[in-house]
């Protein structure tokens, strides 16, 4: 059975309600805590849907949010971006590695 | 403070005083002038500040309106005088088009307002720079980033777990403790993060000031004239413990009386706090350190300073007790000035330097020869040969690194000696650079028609070796012109004919003469035009 969602977020606080709420819904869940083991689980994994903290260790999610749109297998993916600051300067940097939604 | 003609000629505020005195006591101008022998209209001019007064004159009418000659020349009003002239330049103030004219009217009728508008526009540009300094931590900090990240990720959990906890009606027992646990995890943790954030800006706060610490010492050394009877006094007695004093008997001296060693070595070493340098005592082996490089006469100051800090601690730190170094920074700064006072009046005792000094007409080449000693150290000295009932000519010092930064300086009264950054690029100290080790004089002459006599050299801190590189500081001394006859530099120069003076000012930023082809930047003071502002020079072919 496929992934459902892929959750890359370094907060166990966090990881834990996201975790707890998308379960609830009837999601299956997997998570990573850092940038690279997103990248790598995403290949493995193939997720329906990623959910992406932009503060990861390893590689940000800006990173791998580009790595993303650049990879053929993984470019039309739905990636929803989870960040504390909710600036428009974080939102600009967004779209230009590759967020489509808003 | 026993000062004579110095200041005199100085157009300051007397006329205004003069005036406002013989107001005070009810006496006509008419009567003024006939008890002072001068005419009623040369009186309204010298009133009016359009005649300069000085000399006999101004003793006759000071002895006419019952008053001390040094109440009229108020040489401590010129120094502010010239921070209010800075204030009321500044862009903040100068929209208001308060003239300089201005400045010396309210310092001669309202002396303590125009005192505390000095000290709040002092307190406002350290509050600007303090500013500033945040601004520019709190963009590039990466510890404020972390701290502020981990406030805004304990909220997200805190907050998601709440709802979680009030939205969702079913939850188990097991789950709905998980949450619960969640929120006082992450309350905790933010209590720690909001008190490492407050102890950083605690830290931020103990570092910070009023007033900058260089004007507290700058404060602390003009009221005294730059002259310590007490410090002259532990002086003599440290001497009396060496006996004749030269590096010899110092490292003698230190060797018996403290255990302390000297050694010498080629390489490069630094201090305990990294700084790098030709000497340093290192407190723990108690050894004296200097660069095989280090010149005779900075052995002999260095072993001089460390012999006073060692047997005179306590007589220099009094000294810092003073009222205006209310910062720890600016006492730990008077106390290595102070120390290096000692020194200095240990190397140079006050009365035989005087008689040298005189003797040899203020000669800093014959100086140097007699006492094994600096450029810098002896003109340090002569600055301070200030004592009431014995003083030299009195002098005012500046020095600049190379880039043209003034790093070093002691007031003159009437003379505004720029404290920090540039000043005017006409002035000796800038010239002497390009003839090293030459000593450039100079006549200038001030747009308020005051002359001084500039005196400058370069002086070279020797390379250690191939790898090393010697660095170059310019030392000024500046004296009034009718001081400059005292002097051998006033050899040749006809001193009553300005024909030949330099025109300068203090700085471009305060200086009034728009024509001068040398101004690097625009003046800025108030009423002159906005928009005229001038491209930064290009050299004229």
């Amino acid at each position: 059975m496929a992934l459902d969602v892929l959750i890359a977020e370094d907060e166990p606080s966090i990881l834990e309600s996201l975790d707890f709420i998308l379960k609830r819904a009837g999601w299956s869940i997997a998570s990573v805590t850092d940038g690279e083991a997103a990248l790598a689980a995403l290949k493995r994994l193939k997720p329906r849907v990623l959910v992406l903290d932009v503060m990861l260790p390893k590689r940000s999610g800006f990173e791998v949010l580009k790595q993303i749109r650049a990879d053929e297998l993984t470019r039309d993916l739905p990636v929803l971006i989870l960040t504390a600051k909710g600036r428009r300067r974080t939102a600009a940097r967004l779209k230009s590695s590759g967020q489509t939604g808003s | 403070m026993g000062r004579k003609a110095g200041g005199e000629d100085m157009r300051g505020p007397i006329g205004i005083k003069i005036s406002s005195r013989r107001k005070a006591l009810a006496i006509s101008q008419a009567e003024l002038a006939r008890r002072a022998g001068i005419s009623a209209s040369y009186l309204n001019l010298i009133e009016a500040n359009k005649r300069d007064v000085g000399g006999a004159l101004l003793k006759r009418l000071a002895g006419e309106l019952a008053i001390e000659v040094g109440e009229l020349t108020g040489d401590s009003e010129h120094r502010l005088i010239a921070e209010l002239e800075e204030a009321f330049a500044d862009p903040v103030l100068a929209n208001l088009g308060l003239g300089s004219g201005g400045v010396r009217e309210l310092v001669a009728r309202q002396p303590m307002a125009a005192a505390a508008l000095a000290q709040l526009y002092r307190a406002y540009a350290a509050a600007v720079a303090s500013a500033d300094d945040y601004a520019q931590r709190l963009r590039a900090d990466p510890l404020f980033a972390q701290l502020l990240h981990r406030i805004v990720s304990g909220i997200t959990a805190v907050r998601s777990s709440a709802e979680i906890l009030e939205d969702v009606p079913d939850l188990a027992a097991e789950e709905r403790r998980r949450f619960h646990a969640t929120i006082t995890r992450e309350a905790k943790a933010m209590t720690e993060v909001a008190h490492g954030l407050i102890g950083q800006f605690d830290r931020e706060a103990e570092g910070r000031r009023v007033v900058s610490p260089v004007r507290e010492l700058d404060d602390m050394i003009f009221r005294n004239d730059n002259y310590f009877p007490r410090l002259e006094a532990v002086a003599e007695t440290l001497r009396g413990e060496i006996g004749t004093l030269n590096e010899g008997t110092l490292i003698d001296a230190l060797e018996a009386r403290f255990g302390v060693s000297v050694r010498r070595s080629a390489g490069r070493e630094v201090d305990a706090r990294g700084f790098p340098g030709q000497y340093h005592f290192n407190t723990a082996r108690r050894e004296m350190w200097f660069q095989t490089s280090a010149m005779a006469a900075t052995r002999q100051f260095q072993l001089s300073r460390l012999y006073a800090e060692l047997a005179a601690r306590d007589a220099i730190e009094a000294e810092t007790e003073a009222p205006e170094l209310r910062s720890p920074t600016a006492q730990r700064l008077a106390y290595r000035a102070l120390a290096s006072y000692v020194a200095g009046a240990m190397v140079f005792p006050y009365e035989r330097f005087l008689g040298d000094a005189e003797e040899l007409r203020y000669d800093i080449e014959a100086l140097r020869q007699s006492y094994t000693a600096s450029f810098e150290q002896v003109a340090h000295r002569l600055v301070t040969l200030r004592r009431p009932d014995a003083p030299g000519v009195p002098f005012g010092f500046l020095r600049s690194d190379p880039a043209g930064r003034l790093t070093k300086h002691f007031p003159l009264p009437g003379l505004l000696l720029p404290n920090s950054g540039h000043a005017c690029p006409l002035w000796a100290i800038y010239n002497a650079f390009r003839t090293p080790e030459q000593l450039v004089r100079q006549v200038v002459q001030f747009s308020d028609g005051s002359r001084y006599l500039f005196l400058a050299r370069t002086a070279v801190r020797r390379a250690a070796n191939f790898s090393d590189r010697a660095i170059h500081i310019s030392v000024m001394l500046a004296c009034d012109v009718l001081h400059a006859d005292r002097t051998v530099y006033g050899v040749g120069l006809d001193l009553g004919d300005s024909e030949a003076d330099v025109p300068v000012g203090p700085a471009c930023r305060l200086c009034t003469r728009r024509d001068c082809p040398e101004r690097q930047e625009e003046a800025l003071t108030p009423g002159s035009e906005q928009g005229a502002v001038r491209a930064p020079l290009v050299p004229r072919i």
